[in-house]
């Protein structure tokens, strides 16, 4: 169990230097190709939107500060200045005096809402519909069709590993969950698909509605715990059950979860697999927070924890962090035919796509703008492909590539320099029709 | 102090709106709140009434005219010499300027100039620098992070990366653009010449830049300003030698530096600690707080680092030579070990990174601290480190002792790194008594405090400067007649600050 309390003194660290604005900010030196994309970048989607200070993290730390001390009343004009913040943690990534700063945020939120402020219009919204038992998920659609995708057999409880869809997989991106079955099949899981899942509450732990995430929670953990792995398509919902779950719950996982991607990477490292079919195009890859950074930072959070001298075992932490940046890249080095180019902010200094922390729900117009910068930066390495493996990033690249053909109809500019002319692809599509 | 001051009315927030556009000014409490900064260079801050974010230097003294007519306080804020806002608003609140959206940078090489506005960062400066002018360099601070600005750290007399060689960085200005609450607005330096460059500091005569630099933002807002660019040659190592007293690095510095020329010249930046320093940067729960520890991983207990820039690898070897006789003949001479210390590519390139993140990570080792920091003459440093490390443990804080030289070993800045549980009770009362005591003693032995705060520093030194103190006051009230900007930084108004006598009062 967390609370904004037990963050105080991890809070506390914050000298308000504000490297945390930036990407790479301990590398003024790093190459680039321009005066853009070269050293140091200011990436903080909800600061470089907003300008205020209290948009950056920098600011939201003195936020909670003063919230804690007493100094600060929650209110609804509080919550909005928190909540637009899509929780990428590059922030926490900078930091060095670590502050778990996306715990501090999401640990303010819930305490700003628990204090008796509303939450949010549009996060209440789908807050209401987890818990309807009609639907318990957030996009307003019926309970009874959550497995309605599947063709295979649902509620298998001799299977001793689950594919734990989603809610997106389920009732919006139903091709990324019949790619993702697929795969396990063609990967030879015997796996099952349980009709009783629901939202495992990512959305409504980050906009700070504790209480339902903890019934979301408690009910999948019941619901799985028989399992010995738990398999998952979604970013958000596999960061939710690995790093979250354990944290709110206060008990290790009862099963073992593993994304999808994993799965290939570890067959790919052992030599399991080929992809031999080839995949001929110029590709960029897009980290998503929750299963690149977030988990990364988890990584070295765990080791450290179990440290009792941080100058010497720091530097092992940051080595187990990078080693997991780099899976996505030895699954994409491993694609035949491929024309990987990176973008200039990648791994931990990855630039958000904007869509997270219920931003793209509740600050439209953010999550919009931060999407086309990424798309920018992804045109800029020439790739003809942006791969990513999250249905937020999907969906919030493709408003962005959708915003900017619009415009280009609208105004006769070429804007394919902007990325107009992106392919938005999510990597266990391709890796489905190539194994 | 809030009799000489009014609260900022909604109708001030209306005229504030009228200036910059609604977008631009906010009294949102939260976001208020975001500009509090308690720690690294000082523990005073107070919510601002008012934020707001202008454009550029018409609006600055729009905002200036508006709030001297309401005789609300105003505090100018970017990024700071290390990255916080170093100078956030102190009672009685006030309007907050912050001045990030000021961010415009102009760079003439053949006049080996920049101008930049006050929120130009050190981060964007030297991406800017890298792929534009590579062979300069923007006169960034050493040692702090990329949300720092360049005028923040000049403006405060901070330490540049070249300050070894140049001096503080205020040294380095050639002109300043001004901005008053009076509506006025001028230039100094051959600037103040209607279409002329900023080529010459000292201008048409005389100069009076000096009075706004060290002035925390209270005798007027410096909206420009044209500053020295820094060569940039690509020939670059750090040397450290260690010792086991201060004395025994202080002393082979100064043999480095006082030749001024040669290698002086190259040796651009000169810095130096205790083993704390190492120590304080991990949670006090996570690492050893033995020396012995320290020892075994070839940390030595004093040390100096000498940064060396050149043109060619002949230059740098001859000055790397000479550094290493300097110290063995000082060896020899003082019957001391010197050792030189076998530095890893991968340290030796850490310590060349501008900007960094080396002055952050203080805050791990108990949620708090604090620079505090002083001016000596370069050989008087070991006396006031000596003291001031003693004075620390008696008052239970590490003694984590950083050095520098400026300007060829003739001072010193000496700066403590107060790290302290910033969730202890009554921690920021011992953190003043700490101060006061050193700083009485401080004062008494002529050394100056370079960045004072309004509450100890800066009493204590203007009540041993009485008569300087009464100009400044003349000097203030002539700029800033209702003495709104930066209320009681530099002790003005005195009493706002201080129970002590007042200069004023008995000059009478």
């Amino acid at each position: 169990m967390t609370s904004l309390e037990e963050l105080r003194r991890i809070n506390a660290r914050c000298i308000h230097c504000r490297a945390c604005q930036y990407a790479y900010s301990n590398e003024p030196d790093r190459e680039g190709k321009d005066e853009e994309y070269t050293g140091m970048m200011l990436s903080c989607p909800g600061g470089n939107h907003y300008g205020w200070e209290g948009y950056f993290n920098s600011g939201r730390m003195w936020i909670a500060r003063a919230f804690l001390e007493g100094e600060l009343e929650p209110s609804q004009e509080m919550l909005e200045v928190i909540e637009a913040c899509t929780t990428c943690g590059l922030c926490a990534e900078q930091c060095k005096n670590y502050i778990d700063t996306v715990d501090v945020i999401e640990e303010l939120r819930a305490a700003i809402i628990d204090s008796g402020v509303e939450p949010l219009k549009r996060h209440k919204v789908i807050g209401d519909r987890v818990l309807d038992e009609e639907m318990r998920n957030p996009y307003h659609d019926p309970r009874s069709e959550r497995t309605a995708w599947y063709d295979g057999e649902i509620d298998n409880q001799n299977a001793k590993i689950a594919y734990y869809v989603g809610c997106t997989g389920a009732y919006r991106q139903q091709g990324v969950a019949k790619h993702t079955a697929s795969i396990l099949k063609k990967l030879g899981y015997d796996f099952t698909v349980l009709s009783d899942e629901v939202c495992c509450g990512s959305p409504i732990l980050r906009t700070g509605q504790k209480d339902v995430f903890k019934t979301v929670m408690n009910e999948n953990l019941d619901l799985f715990k028989d399992f010995d792995m738990l398999v998952f398509s979604c970013a958000g919902c596999y960061r939710t059950f690995r790093v979250d779950y354990p944290k709110q719950s206060g008990k290790p996982l009862p099963f073992e979860v593993k994304h999808t991607l994993d799965l290939v990477w570890e067959l790919i490292t052992e030599g399991k697999i080929k992809i031999e079919k080839p995949y001929n195009k110029k590709v960029t890859w897009h980290d998503p927070c929750h299963t690149i950074r977030h988990i990364g930072l988890s990584i070295e959070k765990a080791i450290l924890d179990e440290s009792d001298n941080w100058l010497l075992d720091s530097r092992n932490a940051t080595k187990a962090k990078e080693a997991w940046y780099e899976r996505p890249r030895d699954v994409l080095r491993a694609i035949t035919g491929i024309d990987f180019r990176e973008m200039y902010r990648i791994k931990g200094d990855s630039f958000c796509c904007g869509a997270g922390g219920g931003v793209k729900t509740q600050f439209s117009e953010m999550a919009l703008e931060t999407a086309k910068e990424r798309v920018k930066e992804a045109a800029a390495t020439g790739a003809e492909v942006l791969m990513t493996s999250c249905p937020f990033c999907i969906t919030n690249f493709s408003d962005a590539v959708k915003a900017l053909k619009d415009e280009e109809k609208e105004t006769g500019k070429d804007l394919s320099s902007v990325g107009s002319k992106l392919e938005i692809v999510e990597l266990l599509e391709v890796l489905d029709e190539l194994l | 102090m809030s009799q000489l001051y009014n609260k900022v009315t909604d109708e001030v927030v209306k005229e504030l709106s009228a200036i910059c556009g609604d977008k631009f000014v906010t009294d949102s409490l939260p976001l208020r709140h975001s500009y509090m900064a308690k720690g690294i260079m000082g523990l005073e801050a107070v919510v601002p009434e008012v934020v707001v974010r202008p454009a550029n230097k018409d609006e600055v003294l729009k905002i200036l005219v508006v709030a001297n007519e309401n005789l609300s306080p105003v505090t100018p804020a970017a990024g700071g010499l290390s990255g916080g806002f170093a100078l956030p608003a102190i009672e009685p609140g006030g309007i907050l300027m912050d001045m990030t959206r000021m961010n415009r940078l102009e760079v003439d090489e053949k006049n080996r100039v920049m101008t930049v506005e006050p929120g130009v960062r050190c981060g964007d400066a030297w991406r800017i620098f890298k792929k534009k002018h590579p062979d300069w360099a923007p006169p960034i601070p050493d040692g702090a992070p990329p949300g720092a600005t360049i005028l923040g750290d000049a403006i405060e007399r901070g330490f540049s990366l070249v300050t070894g060689k140049f001096g503080p960085q205020a040294d380095m200005i050639i002109g300043l653009e001004i901005a008053l609450p009076t509506g006025e607005l001028f230039r100094t330096g051959s600037w103040a010449l209607d279409g002329a460059k900023a080529f010459y500091r000292w201008g048409i005569g005389p100069n009076p830049d000096g009075l706004f630099l060290g002035s925390q933002g209270s005798m007027g807002i410096i909206t420009k300003c044209a500053i020295k660019l820094v060569p940039h040659p690509h020939y670059k190592t750090i040397v450290a030698y260690g010792g086991d007293s201060w004395e025994h690095i202080i002393e082979p510095a100064w043999e480095i530096g006082r030749h001024e020329m040669g290698i002086a010249e190259n040796t651009v930046m000169v810095q130096g600690g205790n083993w704390p320093l190492v120590m304080t940067r991990w949670p006090k729960s996570n690492v050893p707080i033995d020396y012995k520890f320290y020892e075994k991983i070839g940390v030595d207990e004093y040390w100096m680092n000498s940064e060396v820039w050149a043109w060619s690898q002949e230059e740098l070897d001859f000055t790397l030579k000479k550094i290493d006789e300097t110290y063995k003949a000082y060896e020899v001479e003082k019957k001391t070990v010197c050792k030189k210390q076998d530095l890893h590519p991968k340290q030796i390139a850490s310590r060349l990174k501008k900007p960094n993140l080396i002055a952050v990570p203080y805050g791990l080792y108990e949620a708090g601290f604090l620079f505090i920091t002083w001016y000596c003459p370069w050989l008087e440093s070991p006396r006031m480190m000596e003291e001031y490390c003693a004075k620390m443990e008696e008052y239970g804080f590490p003694p984590t002792m950083w050095v520098a030289s400026i300007d060829h070993a003739r001072q010193a800045i000496v700066m403590p790194i107060l790290c302290f549980d910033s969730s202890e009770e009554g921690i920021y009362d011992k953190i003043r008594e700490f101060n006061l005591e050193t700083t009485k003693s401080f004062v008494k032995q002529g050394w100056i405090n370079y960045r004072p705060d309004p509450f100890v520093h800066a009493p204590y030194t203007f009540s041993k400067a009485k008569e300087y103190y009464r100009m400044l006051v003349k000097f203030r009230k002539l700029l800033d007649p209702n003495l709104i900007l930066h209320p009681g930084r530099l002790a003005i108004p005195w009493g706002a600050v201080t129970d002590l006598p007042n200069p004023i009062e008995e000059g009478k």
